[in-house]
């Protein structure tokens, strides 16, 4: 019960001022997002450590200039690493409390780089991109909004958000499609095989040709329509309620928790795009 | 004007699919590759790197006693906290896709070229030392490998070596 007027507030929340709604939930997602991803580097000394596998004494040797070389030995101290990660930490609360500022977002945007070449461009793939993306939007919200207009500010940051993710689903799914080994459902199956939870067992149901045609054509297909969503906000809430089922499949399966979240943040983007692009056909 | 802009992100979209385009490549830009994202994710089948080590003990004789060959590749076991804190398994996706990096590092070393300057190389060399060091510690020689495997849908269909590293005393 309790629940029920819950999510009633919170539509009529979403009618009456949708911008303040999509900005509170992408800053609250993505302070989320960014304070897992966080917790997960900060138990992750050991392996960064001098003696690790990730060591800097041995990653140090990819970065072209010297100089910069010498002001990222300093930044990468394990020391300094640890008290960078605390920092962003509490960075992440602050955006969940008090919600996103320019300081805020540039702290966070440059840190982010400064993580990102630690681990060697990237230590989560597509997650570390989206990521960026949203955080770029953030900043990007910001910096217009500094420059005197803050409703352009966040429309600009909205829209970049947005269409990075709809791309996302769509390349994603338009290459999958150029793929005979998808079209015919072996890739799905070759795929979950050698994912960290692999491999399949003997009796699971995505062995089954035909599940799987069924299940590659299934996500083929819902990806590749994933830009109609601006069309109607609807639409955009299907197509972002059929993408969190589908990213908590893809940490289910290949262990890539950090995707659920990272795209998650996208979704208000997506949904205040679609409110405000259809709004330009009725 | 939004329905040209809206026609003209479509057909964007469709011509970097068909369009092929000059692959630019710089320290820099891998370091930076975060702000181009391709967004191709899991499209492709085809021969995947893996990495194989072993171990030796050398014995009063001098010869050495090999073990057999490990496949380091991460297996772990599902949670559903996960979700939210999953450190391990995202080391072990990590620990991957360097061998992933290392692969394509070989595949584009220039004819002649030394791969054990490569830092890839280096980190293989350390991964393999500490994966073998856990399973046996006294061990005194180790050795790498990298095979380009191709899985089919129930079994593996093709391997082939790519590279075997030198023996080197632990």
């Amino acid at each position: 019960m309790l629940s029920m007027s819950f999510v009633q507030m919170l539509l009529e929340a979403w009618i009456e001022a949708p911008t303040l709604m999509a900005i509170r939930a992408i800053e609250l997602l993505f302070a989320w997002s960014l304070a897992l991803q966080t917790l997960e580097y900060l138990r992750m000394g050991k392996y960064t450590a001098d003696d690790g596998f990730w060591s800097w004494q041995l990653q140090r040797a990819d970065i072209p200039s010297t100089t910069v070389r010498a002001w990222l030995d300093v930044l990468f101290k394990p020391r300094m690493h640890q008290l960078h990660l605390v920092l962003r930490l509490m960075a992440a609360v602050v955006l969940a409390v008090q919600g996103a500022s320019l300081p805020l977002m540039v702290f966070l945007f440059a840190g982010n780089l400064l993580i990102l070449i630690r681990w060697r461009g990237a230590f989560n793939g597509g997650s570390d991109f989206m990521t960026l993306v949203v955080l770029t939007g953030l900043l990007i919200s910001q910096v217009v909004g500094a420059l005197g207009n803050v409703a352009l500010g966040w429309q600009a940051g909205f829209w970049y958000i947005a269409i990075q993710a709809i791309t996302s689903y769509f390349m994603s799914g338009a290459v999958k499609l150029l793929r005979r080994e998808w079209r015919n459902g072996s890739a799905m199956t070759i795929f979950l095989n050698g994912a960290i939870y692999g491999p399949l067992s003997a009796t699971h149901l995505l062995r089954n040709k035909w599940l799987a045609l069924l299940g590659s054509w299934g996500f083929i297909v819902w990806e590749i329509l994933f830009p109609l969503s601006l069309l109607d906000p609807r639409l955009a809430a299907v197509f972002c309620a059929v993408a969190a089922l589908f990213h908590f499949l893809v940490f289910w399966f290949f262990g890539l928790n950090r995707f659920f979240w990272a795209w998650l943040c996208a979704f208000p983007a997506i949904m205040w795009c679609s409110a405000q692009f259809s709004a330009r056909f009725v | 004007m939004t329905e040209l802009l809206f026609t003209a992100y479509f057909l964007a979209l469709i011509a970097t699919l068909i369009i092929k385009t000059p692959i630019i490549k710089g320290p820099w830009l891998f370091l930076l590759r975060a702000f181009f994202p391709n967004w191709k994710f899991f499209h492709a089948v085809g021969h995947v790197p893996h990495l194989y080590a072993r171990s030796a003990v050398q014995l009063s004789s001098g010869e050495l006693k090999w073990a057999d060959w490990v496949l380091i590749y991460p297996r772990r076991v599902r949670r559903l906290h996960h979700l939210v804190h999953n450190p391990d398994t995202n080391l072990g996706l990590g620990q991957q896709n360097m061998v992933d990096h290392f692969w394509a590092d070989l595949h584009d070393l220039p004819e002649g070229a030394d791969p054990r300057d490569l830092v890839s190389y280096k980190m293989m060399q350390r991964l393999t030392h500490q994966v073998l060091r856990a399973r046996d510690v006294n061990f005194s020689h180790s050795q790498f490998e990298l095979r380009m495997v191709l899985d089919g849908r129930a079994k593996t269909l093709d391997t082939q070596v790519m590279m075997t590293s030198p023996v080197v005393a632990c």
